[in-house]
Order: C-alpha cells, then sequence, then structure tokens
C-alpha cells in the first residue's frame, strides 16, 4: 500500500428541492417540485501518504462533509475514483469498517437512554475487541479526556461537552487506523480541545494514523496539521504545506517599523493601510509586489529607526478560507 | 455471534428505558383481545354448534392465540428505522461493521421475546378471570406446523415493515410515524388479527389467500387450531415461503437503491 487514501476526479452531485415558504408554497411545492442540481463535489483529486495528518479547510458548504462521507463509505459518488487503504469505501467491507472511524461533531452513535459504558460494551462488540484491548484503551481514552466519573451516567443526562468526548471514547475505542474528523472539537472549553488536539497529535504519532481533520477551529489546524487542503464550491484551490498558504492567497504582506519621532498618520497612509498604530509602533499592510518600494520609501520619508517585512499571520489567512474569500 | 448477543442485551434494555410506551402497546393488545373475545363469546350465547366453521371452543382460543401471535410476529423495533434515515442517523449504522438486517433482526426479537413475556403473563391473568374453555393441540405434527408458519410470518412481516421504512429515502420530509402506524393497522386487519379472514366472502378470502397478510397471524392460528388439513397446510406454508423470498428480494433491491440516493444529512 503506497496511499492510505486516493480521491481522482471525484464528484458528487445533489438534487435540492426548494420551496417557497408559507402554506402557498407548501402546497405549490407539491404539485410542481422544483428541483435543482447542486454540485458538492467538483472534480477533486488529492491523495494521502499513511500517516498523515491533513487539515481540510473551506467555507461553509464547500464540500469537506461530503468529502469525507464519501470516503466513509456514506455517500455514493456520482463520477470519480475513490480508494480508502485500498478498499471502495463504498462496498462497506468490514474489514474496511473496522479500520475507519468517522466522528462528526454533531452525530451521535451513544444510546441516549442508557449509562454510557453500554454503548462503549456494544461497540466492543461490534468491533471484535479483544477484553484486554478494550480495557487498556478504555481507560488511556478515559482519562486523557478526564470523564472516569460519568460512565455510568445515562447518556441524556451528559452535558454538551462530555457527550462529544464519549462520542470521541466510542469512535476511537478500536483503534481505527484512518480518521475522518469532521469538527471534533467543536462543543469543548478550552482545556478540553487542548487535551483533544494533544492526543489526536499523540494518535497520529503513536499508531501512524492516517488523519482527516476538518475544523473551523484555527488552533486546531495550526497546531495538527501540516499539509492542508483548501476547498471551496466543491474544487481544490490549494494543496500544501500550511506555511505555503500564505505565500499563495496573501496578497498584502506586513511592514512593522519603529519611529523615533511622532508623525501624522495621514502621511503614513499614503504608503500603505496603516492596520496599527501606537507611537513608536506601526504596522502597515502594503501589496506583495510592492512591499521593497513601499519600505524603501518609508525609509526615505520617515524617522524609522527600525523595521521588518513579514508575512501575513496564517491565521487571518485561514480566517479569509473560512470566508470563501480567495478569489 | 457475541456481536448480536451484545446487541440483543443492550436493545432489551432500551425497551426498558421507554416503559411507558411498552406499557401503553401491551394495553393495547389486550383491549383488543377483550374486545374480540366478548364479541364472539355474545355472538355464541345462544348458539349450540357450529358459526362458519368455528366452534366456540376455537373462536375464543383464536382470540387468546392472537395475544401471543401478535407478540411474536407483530411485535417489532424496526419502527424506528424510517425515522433514522429522515434524520439521517442511520449514518451511524453504515460505517459500523455490521449488517444492517442481522441488527435490526436482533433487535426485533428482542423485543419479540420481551413481548412474549408479557403476553404469556396476561394469558394466564386473563385466563384466571374469563375462564373460558381453550383447546389445545395435541399432534406433535401440527404443533411443528405451526412453529414453522410463525417463522414464516416473523419473515414476512420484518420484510414488509423494512420495505415501508426505506421509504424515507425517496421523501425525507413526510412525518413517518403516523404513515408507518397506518400501514401496520391495514396490515393487521388483512392479517386476521381483527376476525378470522375465512369469515370474509369467498371471493374476498380466496384473493386475500394468495396475499402475504393472512401469512402473518390468521394461517399460524388455523394450522395450530387443526382447522387446515395436511395438504391445505403444505399449499399454505409453500405460499407463505414464497412471499418469504420475493419481500426479502424486493427489500434488499429497494435497500441497495436507497442507499445509493441516501442524503446522510444531519449536518
Amino acid at each position: 500500500m503506497n496511499k492510505a487514501i486516493i480521491v481522482d476526479r471525484l464528484t458528487k452531485n445533489f438534487d435540492v428541492s426548494e420551496r417557497q415558504p408559507g402554506i402557498k408554497g407548501s402546497i405549490s411545492s407539491i404539485f410542481s417540485p422544483v428541483k435543482r442540481k447542486i454540485k458538492a463535489l467538483n472534480g477533486v483529486s488529492f491523495s494521502v501518504q499513511p500517516g498523515e495528518l491533513v487539515g481540510f479547510i473551506g467555507p461553509n458548504g464547500a464540500g469537506k462533509t461530503t468529502t469525507l462521507k464519501i470516503l466513509s463509505g456514506l455517500l455514493f459518488p456520482s463520477s470519480g475514483f475513490v480508494s480508502v487503504l485500498d478498499f471502495d469505501p463504498w462496498e462497506k467491507s468490514h474489514d474496511f469498517l473496522k479500520q475507519i472511524s468517522l466522528v462528526m461533531g454533531q452525530k451521535n452513535q451513544l444510546w441516549w437512554d442508557l449509562p454510557v459504558i453500554e454503548s462503549f460494551e456494544l461497540n466492543k462488540a461490534i468491533y471484535g475487541i479483544s477484553d484486554r484491548d478494550y480495557q487498556k484503551n478504555l481507560d488511556e481514552l478515559v482519562s486523557l479526556l478526564d470523564v472516569s466519573k460519568f460512565l455510568k451516567t445515562q447518556v441524556r443526562k451528559l452535558s454538551l461537552g462530555q457527550r462529544m468526548k464519549m462520542e470521541l471514547i466510542a469512535a476511537l475505542i478500536y483503534k481505527p487506523k484512518v480518521l475522518f474528523l469532521d469538527e471534533p472539537t467543536i462543543g469543548l472549553d478550552l482545556v478540553a480541545q487542548q487535551n483533544l488536539r494533544d492526543f489526536i497529535y499523540e494518535y497520529n504519532q503513536k499508531n501512524e494514523a492516517t488523519i482527516l481533520l476538518t475544523s473551523h477551529n484555527m488552533n486546531d489546524l495550526v497546531d495538527l496539521a501540516r499539509r492542508v487542503i483548501v476547498i471551496d464550491e466543491g474544487k481544490i484551490i490549494f494543496d500544501g504545506i500550511l506555511e505555503e498558504l500564505t505565500e499563495k492567497f496573501a496578497k498584502e504582506k506586513i511592514i512593522k517599523a519603529t519611529l523615533s519621532s511622532e508623525d501624522d498618520i495621514k502621511k503614513l497612509d499614503q504608503i500603505g493601510f496603516v492596520k496599527k498604530y501606537s507611537f513608536p509602533e506601526v504596522t502597515i499592510s502594503v501589496p506583495r509586489q510592492t512591499v521593497a518600494m513601499a519600505a524603501s520609501e518609508l525609509l526615505q520619508n520617515f524617522p524609522v529607526t527600525d523595521l521588518t517585512i513579514e508575512e501575513v499571520p496564517i491565521e487571518d489567512v485561514i480566517r479569509k478560507v473560512f470566508k470563501g474569500g480567495l478569489k | 455471534m457475541k456481536k448480536f448477543l451484545s446487541i440483543f442485551r443492550i436493545s432489551f434494555q432500551q425497551e426498558f428505558a421507554y416503559k411507558l410506551n411498552f406499557v401503553m402497546w401491551r394495553i393495547r393488545n389486550v383491549m383488543q383481545i377483550l374486545v374480540f373475545f366478548f364479541l364472539w363469546n355474545a355472538v355464541f350465547e345462544n348458539r349450540t354448534g357450529d358459526l362458519l366453521g368455528y366452534n366456540k371452543e376455537k373462536i375464543l382460543t383464536y382470540a387468546f392465540m392472537l395475544l401471543v401471535i401478535r407478540a411474536i410476529t407483530l411485535s417489532s423495533r424496526s419502527v424506528d428505522v424510517s425515522g433514522q434515515i429522515s434524520r439521517g442517523e442511520l449514518s451511524n449504522f453504515l460505517v459500523k461493521p455490521v449488517n444492517f438486517f442481522k441488527y435490526w433482526i436482533t433487535r426485533d426479537l428482542s423485543s419479540k421475546f420481551l413481548n412474549i413475556i408479557f403476553s404469556l403473563l396476561e394469558i394466564t391473568l386473563l385466563l384466571i378471570f374469563l375462564k373460558p374453555n381453550l383447546f389445545f393441540q395435541t399432534s406433535f405434527l401440527y404443533v411443528v406446523f405451526f412453529i414453522i408458519s410463525i417463522i414464516v410470518a416473523i419473515i414476512i412481516f420484518f420484510a414488509i415493515s423494512m420495505i415501508i421504512s426505506f421509504i424515507p429515502f425517496w421523501f425525507p420530509e413526510i412525518a413517518w410515524g403516523s404513515q408507518f402506524l397506518f400501514i401496520v393497522v391495514v396490515t393487521e386487519f388483512l392479517s386476521g388479527s381483527f376476525f378470522p379472514l375465512d369469515v370474509l366472502p369467498m371471493g374476498v378470502y380466496k384473493i386475500l389467500k394468495i396475499t402475504p397478510f393472512p401469512y402473518l397471524v390468521f394461517v399460524p392460528i388455523k394450522i395450530y387450531l387443526g382447522n387446515l388439513n395436511y395438504q391445505e397446510i403444505l399449499v399454505s406454508l409453500g405460499i407463505g415461503t414464497i412471499w418469504c423470498f420475493i419481500l426479502l428480494i424486493i427489500m434488499k433491491r429497494i435497500w441497495l437503491k436507497g442507499l445509493k440516493v441516501y442524503e446522510a444529512v444531519g449536518r
């Protein structure tokens, strides 16, 4: 096996029926349903090496979750080729399903009315985990996420955060080789988020697990993903190292200068967009192409004692990605 | 096998979580039997001999058999499937290494098990209070045929309820809970849960016999009562078995088609 995941020219179309609001709309939709075809994925290709941890980002509705659902065999692709661990996910072979896990922030597989531990025991049986492995994995996960107190609590009585942690335990108790994590830290408090990130990192390292992660949590991506795939309107618009994202998408660079005497902000504004000015520090954003010119202009016309040119912070770029403002 | 024992166990526990639902369902069953019992009891009040091929003893046995047969064939957990499809919760199963149909058969069996226990308790109570004369089948062969007919009934009901449950693949927005109930009531009506089907006009009865419905309730009870001869039994079991295969094949095909249009909504 060379690649853990191969996706080639994948497309997925949905038929969406539209309806006008109100009673009139409801009635007319019965007699003349308006169907519209939506291209959720439009020729997506990428591959992932075993043991790689890849961040999958893009604005809402870009096709991230659709991709994860196809990779885990839930959705049937409209066209294209998909292979995960050399399996066709759609076949849903049990050997395949035992090695993957799909964790969706808002899905629940736990038995609502029963103590949490019952759901874990059921997964133990379904995934055929030995007693020893089960106990070991359970202890590890429970102590890591700090939920040992709640194992015998009815699921319905857990808080959202506690339940999310339990969902994770249920999804990881059989040590899957490939993880599809869709917004795994949603609903968790900051400490738990950090714990979980540490855990995902460690899980990836220790088990050489392949992980595909979508998140709107900046820290998830910056901490975990070396490589990111950016998807927008069903197409991949970037696939590479996280840092390169900046070079590709940040149209500006940042000049930070220290001034020896106070100057008029209006004059500074002619150099570029003044993002921040609190004497003696000034931060100016200028177009990438003209950064050298802007810097020399600044040095000539202002009492500059120190000057650095920096890339736009990665967080700002990612924020832009989430907004879908990359074209 | 261990897998399915675990599913059986957790499903059994789950039944207890909805105690009130369960009690209401049992009360409904008992009420139906009481209505049936008192109606026919009244019919036979001033009559000796047979009516429509039934004597008093056998028609009252029919009533009591209904309670058990309904617990065995018509009680199921797979009513939940339609809702899970329309809410997208089906995804939870599809990513697990467990056969969908075996999973639900197991959950159905656990539901049936609980229902059988309760129906036997109820029957004991009813026997004590109503003191009816009942008919007991003593022929070993007839009991064997009866058991086979029950298995046929379980399979037919499972396939029918699954096929109905798959409709939300195409029409997820319909509230299938109520529709489902309606279909179950129609099924019960045609299966002989409200009256023995052979009291119907001969033409109607003959048409009904080529549908799968009588094989759910009516035929098993008839076999138990010894009202059918060997040839009739074999024909009945034959038609029932053919329906099993037809319905299972339809069920499997619709399932595979449904999965292709499944959108795994919910996010």
